[in-house]
Parts: C-alpha cells; sequence; structure tokens
C-alpha cells in the first residue's frame, strides 16, 4: 500500500519555506543532539552487536520524534514536509507485513522479521557495481544460479554499445533497457523465470525508471524498485516521480537509504537513529513495501568497521522490536573479491544483521567503487551464514562474541583494505561459475567461521 | 591573550553570539586583528585534522565554522580599512549533471572555505556551462566537479569540452573527484587535478593555484 499517497506528496509542494543550508547544517544537527541526549543513547565499541532491548527502544522513540520533529525537506521546492503522530501511528499499523514477490514457482515471501528470529533471512544477491558490457549477461547469469538467492539487484552496466552511460541522455535510456533485458533473459537462463528482480540499478533517473517498465521484457509489477534518499532527510521532484510510478504500476518498492558516520547526523548514535528515522521517511513520503538500509563511513564507504556494525545491528533491532516493517541489511565491505578479508567482513555483517532482525542484502565490496569487483561468492557466504544463524538461534549475546574475533582479524587493515580481483580473474566468465582457487578460499574461511560457532546447514 | 582564547572556546563550541561579543572587544581595546585571525585559523585547521581522524563529525565542524564567521562578520569592516586581509583565491564548486549527492561537494566547499577560499557553491545537478558561466562572472581561478556516480562523471568532461569549445580552457583550472572518481579518469579527461576527499581538495587547490 501507499499510505495516503497524493496528500503526502501535496505536502512537498505545500510545506513551509526553508533555506536548504539552514535545514542541513542547523536544523539536523540540533534536532538530532537534543534527542540523542534525551535518550541518553551511547555507542559502546565493546558491544558491536548490543543486547540491550531498552537501548534498541530508545533508539526508536528518537528516530520517531527526530523525524516529527525534522521533517522531509524537498530540494526542488525548497519546502519541508511535517507529519503528525497520528499519521505516523497509522502508516505504521496499516502496513503490512510481509508480501509475496515475484512470480509462480520462484516467487517467494518476503517479510518482517524479530530480533533473534529463527526464521532464516530473505537474501538479496547484489554486487552493487558496474560490469563490462560484454560480461554483463554471465554476471547476472553467475548471481543468479545462487541457490540461497530470494531476489537480485543484479550487476549495473556504465558503457551501453561502447558509450559511457550519462544520466538524463538515450544512453542511459539504451543502457536501463539493456540492463533490464539481460536481466530477465538470464532469469531465464538460470531456470528461475519468475525470480524477484530488484531493477534496475542502471536507470538512475526517473525517466528510466518509467522506461524499463514493462510486465514482458522488463521490470514487473511482482518486481522491486528503490527509490534513493541522497542527503540527510531530503528528497526531490524526481525521487516522488519514482515512488508515485512505482506505486501506480503496481512494483515492490524499496526505499534505498544510507545514513552517513561523520556527516549530518555526527557519530554512531546519530547514524543509527537517522537510519530508524529513514524507514518512516520510506513509509509516508514514497509508500514503500520496504526499507533498504546502508549505513556507511564517512571516510571507508564501508559499514563493516565496529563503529558501523553497531549502527546496523542497532537501529535494526529498534525497527524489528517497535514495528513490522520489512527491512534489509546492505553491506559494503573495505576489501575486494578474492581475499580474506572481505569474507570475514561480509560475514560479520550478515551476522549481525540477521540476529538484529533484518532481511539480507549482500553485498558491495571494494568500497563500491571498483568496476567489475563483486562475485555471487562473497553473497553467498553471506546467506549461508545468515541462514545458519537464524536455524541455530544464535542470540545477540553469542554474535557479539563471533564479530569481536571476526573483527580482530580484519579491523586494523581496513584503512589499507586490498581492493582484490575483478569477477573476470575469479570466476569462469562463460561457464559462469567461480574458479577453484577463490572455492577454496571461501571454503577455507568458512571452516573458519564454523569452528567461531557458526553451526552451517551443510 | 586570555581573551583571544576565550574567543577560540567560543568559536569551537559554536556560540556565534559569544564570538561576535568578544569579537566586538577585541576591536575596542585595540587588538592585532591579524594576529586574531591567524590564531583563530590554526584553532581551525586543528579542528580540520580533528574531522579527518574521525574524533569529532561534521556538525561540529558546522559549528566552529559557524563561530569564526560571526567573527569574521564582526571584523570584515575593519579589516576593509585596513586591507589587513589578503583575499584568497575563488572556486566554484559543485556536483555535475544529475548528480544529487551532496555530501562530498559540502566538505570540499566548507573546508575550501575554512582555509580562506572564496567558494561559489552551486550546489548539486549542475548544468555544465553554468559551471563556466559562473566562474567567469565570480572570475574564479578553479572549478571543482564532484561525481558519485559513474553515470554523471561523462558531466565534468562536458565541462572540459566546452571550455576547449569556447576557446577558455587555459583560463580555469579544473579539478574533479568523488567515490568513482581516479587519477587516471582525471587525467584521461584532461582535468587538472584529483582529490580523493576534503583536505585532499584543500591541498590540490593550494597547489593548483601555485602552479597558475
Amino acid at each position: 500500500m501507499a499510505y495516503r499517497m497524493w496528500e503526502m506528496l501535496e505536502r512537498a509542494h505545500s510545506g513551509p519555506f526553508m533555506e536548504e543550508a539552514e535545514f542541513l547544517n542547523k536544523r539536523i544537527p540540533k534536532a538530532m543532539r537534543a534527542v540523542i541526549n534525551k535518550y541518553g543513547v551511547k555507542y559502546d565499541p565493546a558491544r558491536p552487536v548490543p543486547a540491550d532491548d531498552a537501548l534498541a527502544d530508545a533508539v526508536w522513540q528518537a528516530a520517531c520524534e527526530f523525524f516529527l520533529e525534522v521533517g522531509v525537506y524537498n530540494q526542488d521546492t525548497h519546502r519541508v514536509m511535517h507529519f503528525t503522530q497520528e499519521e505516523l501511528d497509522e502508516a505504521l499499523y496499516c502496513t503490512p507485513s510481509s508480501y509475496r514477490v515475484g512470480e509462480g514457482r520462484d516467487s517467494r515471501v518476503f517479510g518482517h522479521r524479530d530480533v533473534e528470529d529463527s526464521r532464516p533471512p530473505f537474501v538479496i544477491f547484489s554486487p552493487d557495481i558496474t560490469y563490462d558490457e560484454v560480461d554483463h549477461l554471465q554476471a547476472c547469469l553467475a548471481y543468479l544460479k545462487e541457490p540461497l538467492l530470494d531476489g537480485i539487484c543484479s550487476p549495473l552496466l556504465d558503457e551501453f554499445q561502447g558509450r559511457p552511460i550519462q544520466s538524463r541522455t538515450p544512453w542511459e535510456i539504451g543502457g536501463s533497457l539493456e540492463h533490464a533485458m539481460n536481466l530477465r533473459h538470464a532469469a531465464r537462463l538460470a531456470g528461475v523465470p519468475g525470480v524477484f528482480l530488484v531493477a534496475v540499478g542502471t536507470a538512475e533517473t526517473d525517466v528510466a525508471q518509467v522506461a524499463v517498465s514493462d510486465p514482458t521484457w522488463g521490470v514487473r509489477p511482482s518486481d522491486g524498485r528503490l527509490v534513493g534518499s541522497i542527503t540527510e532527510m531530503m528528497t526531490n521532484n524526481a525521487m516522488l516521480n519514482k515512488g508515485a510510478h512505482y506505486q501506480m504500476y503496481g512494483s515492490f518498492s524499496g526505499n534505498l537509504t544510507g545514513a552517513i558516520y561523520g556527516a549530518y547526523a555526527g557519530g554512531a548514535e546519530g547514524t543509527a537513529i537517522l537510519e530508524a528515522a529513514y524507514h518512516l521517511k520510506g513509509l509516508l513520503v514514497h509508500g514503500c513495501q520496504f526499507q533498504q538500509n546502508f549505513p556507511f563511513h564517512l571516510k571507508y564507504g564501508s559499514n563493516t568497521g565496529r563503529e558501523m556494525l553497531w549502527v546496523v545491528s542497532l537501529y535494526s533491532q529498534a525497527v524489528a522490536r517497535n514495528t513490522h516493517l520489512v527491512q534489509d541489511s546492505n553491506g559494503f565491505a573495505n576489501a575486494g573479491p578474492g581475499t580474506d578479508m572481505l569474507l570475514y567482513e561480509t560475514a560479520a555483517h550478515a551476522l549481525t544483521s540477521t540476529v538484529s532482525g533484518a532481511n539480507l542484502w549482500e553485498s558491495a565490496p571494494a568500497r563500491n567503487k571498483h568496476h567489475n569487483h563483486g562475485t555471487p561468492l562473497e553473497a553467498r557466504l553471506g546467506a549461508e551464514v545468515g541462514h545458519a544463524v537464524a536455524r541455530q538461534a544464535m542470540t545477540r549475546a553469542q554474535a557479539n562474541e563471533i564479530v569481536n574475533a571476526l573483527l580482530a582479524k580484519y579491523e586494523e587493515k581496513i584503512p589499507q583494505a586490498p581492493v582484490g580481483q575483478a569477477f573476470q580473474e575469479l570466476y569462469d566468465v562463460r561457464k559462469a561459475v567461480p574458479k577453484t582457487e577463490y572455492l577454496d578460499l571461501y571454503k577455507r574461511v568458512k571452516e573458519e567461521l564454523h569452528e567461531l560457532g557458526i553451526e552451517f546447514l551443510y | 591573550m586570555e581573551r583571544v582564547d576565550t574567543l577560540k572556546t567560543a568559536m569551537v563550541d559554536g556560540d556565534e553570539e559569544a564570538c561576535a561579543a568578544l569579537a566586538r572587544q577585541l576591536i575596542a581595546q585595540g587588538a592585532d586583528l591579524k594576529a586574531v585571525i591567524d590564531k583563530l585559523a590554526a584553532e581551525m585547521e586543528e579542528v580540520g585534522r580533528r574531522f579527518e581522524r574521525m574524533d569529532i563529525f561534521l556538525p561540529e565542524v558546522l559549528l566552529a565554522a559557524g563561530g569564526m564567521t560571526a567573527v569574521m562578520g564582526v571584523f570584515a569592516p575593519q579589516l576593509e580599512k585596513g586591507a589587513i586581509r589578503e583575499r584568497k583565491s575563488t572556486v566554484v564548486v559543485g556536483t555535475a549533471r544529475g548528480d544529487m549527492h551532496q555530501i562530498g561537494k559540502d566538505l570540499v566547499a566548507l573546508f575550501l572555505g575554512i582555509a580562506g577560499y572564496r567558494v561559489v557553491d552551486l550546489g548539486t545537478d549542475v548544468d555544465p556551462l553554468d559551471f563556466i558561466h559562473r566562474a567567469e562572472e565570480a572570475q574564479a581561478e578553479i572549478i571543482a566537479i564532484s561525481s558519485l556516480m559513474t553515470t554523471t562523471m561523462p558531466g565534468a568532461t562536458e565541462v572540459l569540452e566546452l571550455l576547449k569549445d569556447k576557446g577558455l580552457r587555459d583560463t580555469v583550472k579544473v579539478m574533479v573527484g568523488g567515490a568513482p572518481t581516479s587519477q587516471a579518469w582525471a587525467d584521461m579527461i584532461g582535468a587538472d587535478g584529483w582529490a580523493e576527499d576534503s583536505s585532499g581538495a584543500v591541498e590540490l587547490v593550494k597547489e593548483l593555484i601555485g602552479r597558475a
């Protein structure tokens, strides 16, 4: 459902005027400081996976209060959208706790999870990075071969017919169509024609997103789409256009947000509260059915460091305990494919997220900035960790011990994390399967994780 | 001296009213304003270093920058009278066409301002020709373009191509940055420099101005 869609959108044009700098530089930091102090939220580096229910509830209360105080800013109209407590309560009550996504025998239930839930997470596989145009179909196919994949947000394109794709040009439309067609084709070749696609990431603009909506060759109503938040508590008309299109087309809409550690919301406490508040923005402004979270460190662009895992765990718990919203947790690692560090980071992120009540979106390696640097194998490990720790009903306290052990293996290396190798070096591209060398590394790390207490199912 | 230390504290705390009041008192007692500004600038550099280490976060930097602005607002008429403050170069900053990600651009603009440069912030999603027109208007020495997406990186290339087409390439330096960019890409498109982050951007501006 989309909560009172047109009444909400009207506020983007009729809300009170405010200068953007006033909103960002003054209103957000001031409101955030106030709720952090009021609710006594405090980062504890010894507990990257905190097990304090009262703290998680405090983060949720702080997020609601912050959201109602600050509102959402439309950069195009310079107006602030405000909401009432009653609207917030109504929207949270009325939103479903699960959805059947995808089609036919490949459809799955994508739903809310609780903290320490024994139900396995819904796992969306995604490298979140661009690939060579000539290898794009095979890269999609490699991901779609993964057995634990419930949905895919596939490899991206940055060239169309050899020319760089530029936002708001015909090449963006062309590249987006090529992406959609490759992905749909790959799904058929992998034998999962009805699989849930969160598509298509190459279409950055509203125009390109509209262009790929087609039930035969493109994005279907049974698929997922994303509305991205760009800057703290901000939106713009293009984002509102995307949201409106998704609602009317019938797609499952995801609110893609990344609270930035170190930016306008401050440190770990503010980052956790902001990410929790983004769930409300997605629900009320964009009418989203799920929340796609990727908080990240300003300096490293990742979320597998100690302070970021605390952020991930805490807002996930806050949302899981206080709502029935559907949320997933997007890993952003420092190291690149083919390194043990990436596998440790992915395991830590998947473990933290799963026991904290989130679904999984794994994973963006190498700080999400290196072309071709992402493979299905590290995402497979994340999915297997998620399924294992859910099935064994792992507690947050147990998870905290394992995550601390994993952090000891990689946290000092974060500033100088290895970029790793490209998909083409680690995979047999024609067969769309991993090469022995990377499989051996994956098996070795999986054995280490087992020794730390993760009871893999196979 | 004691009053200057109090002013530094007020500046770091972002107490703009106290900053303005202390600045007025310093003028009234005939203080050496250039020496005061130098001390405040040194303190702001320390704020920048603490931010670089993530000992503090952006809100604290904004508070200190607001305090500094309050002081300079009071000092400005005196400085103009005595021509005390040297005016540094102008930098036009913005994100490439189609790019709405502003945190990197915001940090570059903030730290260039703290370093004393005049910054013309064009915001996000800037038309390539606007970069050029605004640089001409402001007589800017440098255009700084940020891209956070591969699909908006060509927007920076367009600025360079338009500068060449208009015969203006030699009149302004162009620097680029943003998560998916690199020195190799900057070299490939013919930019004058590339910076990985905001502190790198300030250093690059110093270098480019020196090279001009």
